[in-house]
């Protein structure tokens, strides 16, 4: 009888440990196959792992053939189907005379087999099996030898697995969340998005996107439950609110679209959602609650106070709700954030206590980024049970200096223009004189964009200056100066030069200035 | 770019309407060009584009304007505007001379009025 060899069983338990993080799924199995060779002295060892009701062959030495030809074993059937079935070792001392299912092992001229199953907590995933060319007596230290290995293997096969999965889910989760958020929307926003401790997807969301009229909407919405279903649920919710929002209609009648949606769809998980329009010229916020945990509003002083919305019931809870979107005041400098209950709820707690300890802890932040960070730190003492989701946006100050750099690309303009048009009304500029000082200065905003196409500029810098009664708004970029072309280009400069004071257009080694100067007060020249 | 601006579509007989709702800028001009166009047949006596709820038109918006009217000019249709007198967008529309080259009409009501008189 061969002797156990313990050097090679600590060889095992060191492929097992290092599967659990690193390896992924195949090469755990090409790893385990030679250390067991190795360890039993055999010349076939494979592993069959059940999906569904069949084992199929996902690693063999000795007899690689079975992998390549995708080897399907039904459970209950043959020498592998019969392990699974019957949860345990079976030896085959000679084939001549075994009921074998898989004609692979017989062509191979294997005379002797033994086979274990692939146990987690009791549950069938798999079977390891080995096998001799020359006949060979199994005996039961073999059996015990083989089914401690296929012990190691099974929980580093299943571990590997949920590492796998859960990798997946959270890639997807990112995929689902929007990385770049704070860029080009003329208003500061921060977010947070915080998995499960538990692991693996959860339905909670946050989105921000801008609207027409230099708006932006700002989400967060949680899909009641856990894992794939909640996710898919999350990811077309979050896809048709951007959609119903584009096309145009008020935040009402988005949030009603998006709960008729649910009904069409089928059975899907209750979800609640607070969806908010930010309005930073008229200074002020839309609000619409689907069953959502009130919104936190902290004043340009400091104050922190939660919004008193009515609210609406639960999305997915009728399909006759109606939404309505309720009007609250968002100073220049004040702080909206909106966030997700497994932040203000603890177990055997009530969620006053949660909701009063947000808005003890937000009070006096005036950066988004630090609020979150804040709040994460401070809100989320143990791994949470549930998946969180927050998200802060502000309404910047505008100084009568304002600096800005954007992306060269047309997606700019509107955000500028808005951002502009606020900051002349907040300068003195009439209704008028801000519209035309936003045209003009969006004609050479656009001419910035056009260069961008053949230089390597990819940022323009808007500066716009408020002194002695007048405005300057220069336009920065590091292209070459180009007459506009193109049939839709044309107009700009004569545009330019009849709403505005003077233009100047200005070369300098680093690239090209248009400056544009008007007085407040009276009418353009 | 639809999140700027949306377009609602409708056809009184042979007359093409489009109500253009929200803001044209180089941003998604090429994409309203797109839809307009489309909204043309041999059969259409002509185009009224509605810009009531227009807030934002810069000059790529204006020349837009201009080479539709001239393709519709080819065909022996017409283009009409809808704009509100006294708006933002009216200003633009006088100062670049839209007003001189294509109809302009205070509501869409009196727009197709005239289109239907015209005809």
């Amino acid at each position: 009888m061969k002797r156990v060899d313990w050097g090679l069983l600590e060889a095992l338990q060191r492929v097992t440990d290092a599967g659990l993080a690193s390896l992924s799924e195949q090469e755990l199995l090409q790893e385990l196959l030679q250390r067991i060779s190795e360890i039993l002295d055999v010349d076939t060892v494979a592993i069959l792992l059940l999906e569904g009701d069949a084992l199929h062959a996902r690693a063999a030495k000795g007899i690689e053939e079975e992998v390549e030809q995708g080897v399907r074993i039904p459970v209950g059937l043959g020498f592998a189907g019969r392990i699974a079935a019957e949860r345990r070792a079976i030896t085959i001392t000679d084939v001549d005379h075994a009921d074998i299912l898989n004609p692979i092992l017989r062509e191979k001229g294997i005379r002797s087999l033994l086979g274990v199953p692939l146990l987690v907590q009791n549950r069938v995933i798999g079977v390891l099996h080995v096998g001799s060319l020359t006949p060979r007596e199994f005996s039961a230290d073999d059996r015990d030898l083989l089914q401690l290995a296929a012990d190691r293997a099974a929980l580093a096969i299943e571990q590997t697995r949920v590492y796998e999965q859960r990798r997946v889910a959270e890639a997807l989760q990112r995929e689902l969340l929007p990385a770049r958020i704070a860029e080009g929307l003329g208003v500061d926003v921060a977010a947070r998005y915080l998995p499960a401790s538990a692991g693996g997807l959860g339905g909670d969301w946050y989105d921000v996107f801008p609207v027409p009229d230099g708006r932006v909407a700002v989400v967060v919405g949680d899909v009641v439950g856990h894992g794939v279903a909640a996710a898919a649920v999350m990811a077309q919710l979050r896809t048709a609110l951007r959609a119903y929002a584009a096309d145009g209609h008020p935040p009402g009648a988005v949030v009603d679209r998006v709960n008729g949606l649910m009904w069409q769809l089928g059975p899907l998980a209750m979800t609640t959602l607070v969806y908010l329009v930010l309005d930073p010229a008229k200074e002020s916020l839309e609000l619409v609650s689907a069953g959502h945990p009130p919104a936190l509003v902290v004043s340009p002083t400091g104050a922190a106070a939660y919004l008193a919305s009515q609210g609406g019931i639960a999305l997915g809870a009728t399909q006759t709700a109606t939404y309505r979107s309720e009007t609250f005041p968002l100073p220049t400098g004040a702080t909206v954030f909106v966030y997700t209950d497994g932040l203000v709820e603890r177990r055997g707690e009530s969620i006053d206590l949660g909701l009063e300890r947000l808005r003890v802890l937000a009070e006096g932040f005036s950066d988004v980024d630090s609020l979150c960070s804040s709040v994460l730190e401070n809100m989320i003492t143990d791994g949470p049970a549930d998946d969180v989701a927050f998200i802060a946006a502000r309404v910047p100050p505008l100084a009568d200096h304002l600096t800005t750099r954007w992306p060269a690309t047309p997606a700019s303009l509107a955000t500028i223009r808005h951002l502009l048009r606020r900051w002349l009304v907040s300068r003195g500029a009439t209704d008028d004189e801000a519209y035309d000082i936003v045209v003009a200065c969006q004609e050479a905003c656009a001419n910035a964009v056009e260069h961008a196409y053949d230089s390597h500029a990819a940022e323009f810098e808007v500066e716009a200056l408020h002194a002695d009664g007048g405005v300057t708004l220069t336009v920065r970029d590091r292209g070459r100066w180009r007459p506009p072309r193109g049939q839709n280009r044309g107009r700009g400069i004569p545009m330019m030069r009849a709403l505005v004071d003077t233009v100047d257009v200005r070369q300098t080694p680093d690239g090209t200035a248009v400056v544009l100067e008007r007085n407040l007060g009276k009418t353009a020249a | 770019m639809t999140l700027l601006a949306n377009i609602t579509e409708e056809h009184r007989g042979q007359l093409a309407i489009a109500r253009l709702n929200g803001e044209i800028d180089a941003s998604n001009v090429n994409w309203i060009e797109s839809r307009l166009r489309a909204l043309l047949t041999n059969q259409s006596d002509g185009l009224t584009v509605d810009l009531s709820h227009t807030s934002y038109i810069d000059s790529a918006g204006i020349a837009l304007m201009f080479s539709l009217a001239a393709t519709l000019r080819q065909h022996r249709q017409e283009l009409r505007l809808v704009v509100v007198d006294g708006s933002p967008i009216a200003r633009m529309v006088t100062l670049t001379g839209l007003d001189r080259s294509v109809p302009i009409h205070p509501t869409l009501e009196a727009a197709v009025a005239e289109a239907s008189v015209a005809e």
